[in-house]
């Protein structure tokens, strides 16, 4: 009875911390979440890194990235399905104890406080080196942050719906590409398929799944918010994964057919090179003020939820009910590391390519098939609990 | 308290919000629409020269509007030890600040070509104002005086070298090489770039001195300019231009012009079109060799051999303009084998596409390779037509 008393507190606490009590996510809201958490880095600064690492096959390691992810997020799922109510770090705390759930929230906390680097590198660099090179670099974190900590402030359904409208404008976005970029399609620089051979190709992957990364640390946190998440979170997971691999592929395809793989490569954020060569016709040209604005709503939807999943670690490390009076303390956390990282390009190229997998891959893949196997092994303590 | 914090955070939000940073008026700009780029007086030096659009004076009338100098363009030039350091200077002369955004063209001259143009396409391409849809081009004479000469009906002489490239296609005599492929060849392991080469010709004749023919320098696009890595290493004369846009941009169509068959002082001309390229590749003997196919259709377009056109005419025809065609785009494989040593058009790419393997270990000596290659050309025309008027029949 004691131990019933104690499992009904966890979830609680999961859900108030969450501020998940009074509203759920559908699973068209948690696809839009999982795009724009993707497709922000995947197509900003992701593909050049493949393109130097493994020239016009970007594409198909967009594609295996995705499939991986896809493999990834349905693993996250069946950790979940039985206890659609919990997230990681609850669960962590039914099968293993207090410490256990800390530990956890400490992991993903480290997750997405590591990951904001590469997410504000994205941010200020489209936005500083093409639009404001004059404007100080304090100006890109303070705004985004102070626009993500209110919509954070809110709660999930502001930053869902969020979602929603970035989705419709990623999808604008791709037309506008696809529309001013097809005159110069070549095929041609596509080809040789693999011509460094799969397991390189696979090898170079691995960069892709640093952003898929992100929203399987998504579903860890927000899958219980999801309306019938037991039911159909494995379906709406994949199709989350699929969508914004297929979004992302469009850029990487055109990328290499329209620049060739040698120019994607030489730039940090290669879609913005594909963009201000986007014309339509004679008369529509450098049209990619229109798409930064179209861009931005998923990029502050992305620091949004970086402050939001921060917090809720947070909150599970001190044991506090809401996650609302640590949104302005990490704000200035995440805020600090940011800028530490971005302030200097060769740091912040160097973290991407290097050290950012090496925290994001071990995180991304481990925790799922951790938490898999400790719940078959641990299933029937859980089910008794419950 | 709850109302002054969100207020607080409104007030905030709204002053990190402002457009002011960065701010650039726009009667502040000094607004480029040609770059012109050759070697400076001084050793070691670039010269930059910019033609600067004034915008009360280019509002699409010739003459001085009121308030106007009646000149439509600024140009100024300065030297320095990099183009970057050049433009620095110009700022000396300059009143107002220099923007990239609108520049339509960029001439070097073949000198400054010659000793290479990396720094050329690193500085443009890392400068963020700068389309990469502006055109860039090679010179025999000087560029500031290719960048300020008014050529055509405009009244900016930039805006006019653009709408000559932007027509290229109907002429076909000249690559239209712009930013963004001469990036893409530079980089590119399998392929060399090519660029076009604008020159000055005294082809204007002057409404108020008509006798004088050729009295106005027009700036005339034909030709191109090979490179091997960055550097330049020679020309291609129009024709085999006119060969090498077969290989670089798939021209589907131009006028050639053959002799007749009846009288050899005499021509026809024919226009080919919907011409279709394939370029087949293979490895023998570990030496690459290239089947080029054309395949075209034609119309007679003019005739001066005063006789009927009929079936025997159309063949004679058919074969004069396959030779033609063949020898145009021969005299350009033999100059880039043989002259230049470089593969501008694109065969390479050709070659790697199709053996990935073999281009690994071929990819260092791919000029000797190249140099090496044997090619078979076979050009099928077909003539279908003298346009309006009728052939193949006689008046009985």
């Amino acid at each position: 009875m004691n131990m019933k008393l104690k499992m009904q507190r966890v979830s609680q606490q999961a859900r108030t911390s969450n501020q998940q009590s009074k509203f759920q996510i559908t699973n068209g809201m948690f696809i839009a979440m999982m795009v724009n958490l993707i497709f922000v880095k995947a197509i900003g600064v992701t593909q050049g890194v493949l393109a130097r690492s493994i020239g016009q096959d970007m594409w198909i390691t967009t594609m295996l990235g995705m499939f991986q992810g896809m493999v990834v997020i349905y693993i996250t799922y069946l950790v979940l399905r039985k206890t659609p109510d919990l997230d990681f770090m609850s669960l962590a705390q039914r099968l293993l104890g207090k410490w256990f759930g800390k530990l956890i929230a400490l992991v993903i906390f480290a997750f997405f406080m590591a990951g904001f680097g590469p997410v504000m590198l994205t941010f200020v660099y489209h936005i500083q080196d093409y639009f404001l090179p004059e404007a100080p670099l304090i100006l890109f974190f303070v705004a985004p942050l102070l626009v993500g900590a209110l919509g954070c402030y809110y709660g999930l359904e502001v930053m869902a719906r969020l979602a929603l409208v970035g989705m419709l404008f990623i999808f604008l976005l791709n037309v506008l590409i696809i529309i001013g970029s097809t005159n110069e399609f070549d095929i041609r620089n596509l080809l040789p398929v693999l011509e460094n051979g799969f397991p390189r190709t696979f090898m170079a992957s691995l960069n892709y799944d640093t952003d898929w990364a992100f929203a399987t640390m998504l579903a860890a946190i927000v899958m219980p918010s999801l309306k019938n998440a037991g039911k159909i979170g494995g379906t709406t997971g994949l199709i989350g994964i699929g969508a914004s691999g297929l979004l992302t592929m469009i850029w990487s395809i055109l990328e290499g057919a329209v620049l060739s793989s040698e120019v994607t490569s030489q730039y940090t954020v290669s879609c913005m090179k594909l963009a201000r060569n986007a014309h339509i016709g004679t008369f529509l040209q450098r049209y990619e003020m229109i798409m930064i604005a179209l861009y931005s709503i998923p990029i502050l939807f992305e620091v949004m939820f970086f402050i939001y999943a921060t917090s809720v670690c947070a909150t599970r490390i001190f044991g506090l009910k809401s996650n609302r009076s640590m949104i302005p303390i990490v704000s200035v956390i995440l805020g600090t590391y940011g800028y530490w990282i971005v302030g200097d390009h060769y740091r912040a190229i160097n973290y991407l390519e290097e050290t950012w997998p090496r925290i994001a891959l071990p995180i991304a893949f481990g925790l799922p098939v951790l938490l898999l196997i400790l719940r078959l092994m641990l299933g029937k303590k859980l089910n008794k609990q419950s | 308290m709850k109302r002054a914090a969100v207020l607080l955070l409104s007030l905030l939000l709204l002053l990190s919000q402002t457009a002011c940073l960065g701010l650039r008026q726009i009667n502040e700009l000094a607004l480029v629409t040609a770059v012109g780029l050759d070697i400076g007086d001084k050793p070691d030096t670039v010269r930059v020269s910019v033609q600067i659009i004034r915008p009360a004076d280019a509002r699409g009338q010739t003459g001085a509007p009121s308030g106007g100098t009646g000149q439509p363009i600024y140009s100024i030039s300065a030297e320095g030890s990099t183009i970057f350091d050049a433009i620095r200077n110009l700022g000396r002369f300059s009143s107002r600040r220099v923007y990239w955004a609108h520049n339509f063209v960029i001439v070097m001259h073949e000198d400054y070509a010659k000793k290479g143009i990396e720094e050329m396409v690193d500085f443009f391409t890392r400068n963020h104002e700068l389309r990469m849809s502006s055109w860039v081009a090679v010179t025999p004479d000087r560029p500031d005086e290719v960048i300020a000469t008014i050529t055509g009906l405009e009244v900016v002489p930039g805006e006019a070298i653009d709408r000559l490239f932007r027509n290229n296609h109907i002429v076909g005599r000249a690559p239209a090489s712009n930013m963004m492929n001469l990036e893409e060849a530079f980089l590119s392991s399998s392929t060399e770039p090519v660029l076009a080469k604008v020159s000055l010709k005294p082809r204007g004749i002057s409404n108020k001195k008509p006798e004088e023919h050729g009295s106005l320098e027009q700036v005339e696009l034909a030709g191109a300019a090979a490179f091997h890595g960055d550097k330049m290493v020679g020309w291609l004369n129009s024709k085999e231009a006119r060969g090498l846009l077969f290989f670089l941009e798939r021209l589907s169509s131009g006028i050639e012009v053959v002799r007749c068959p009846n009288n050899n002082s005499e021509k026809l001309s024919v226009e080919f079109k919907e011409a279709r390229t394939k370029v087949t590749p293979s490895f023998p003997n570990n030496k690459p060799h290239f089947r080029i196919q054309i395949k075209t259709n034609a119309d007679i377009v003019e005739s001066g051999c005063g006789i009927n056109l009929d079936q025997e005419v159309r063949l004679e025809t058919q074969k004069k303009l396959e030779n033609q065609l063949k020898q145009n785009i021969m005299s350009v494989i033999d100059k880039a084998q043989n002259n230049y040593h470089s593969d501008f058009m694109k065969f390479g790419d050709v070659f790697r596409n199709k053996y990935p393997t073999e281009w690994q270990s071929s990819k260092k000596n791919w000029d000797l390779m190249f140099a090496k290659a044997t090619f078979d050309v076979e050009v099928k025309a077909s003539i279908r037509s003298g346009v309006v008027k009728a052939v193949g029949t006689e008046i009985r």
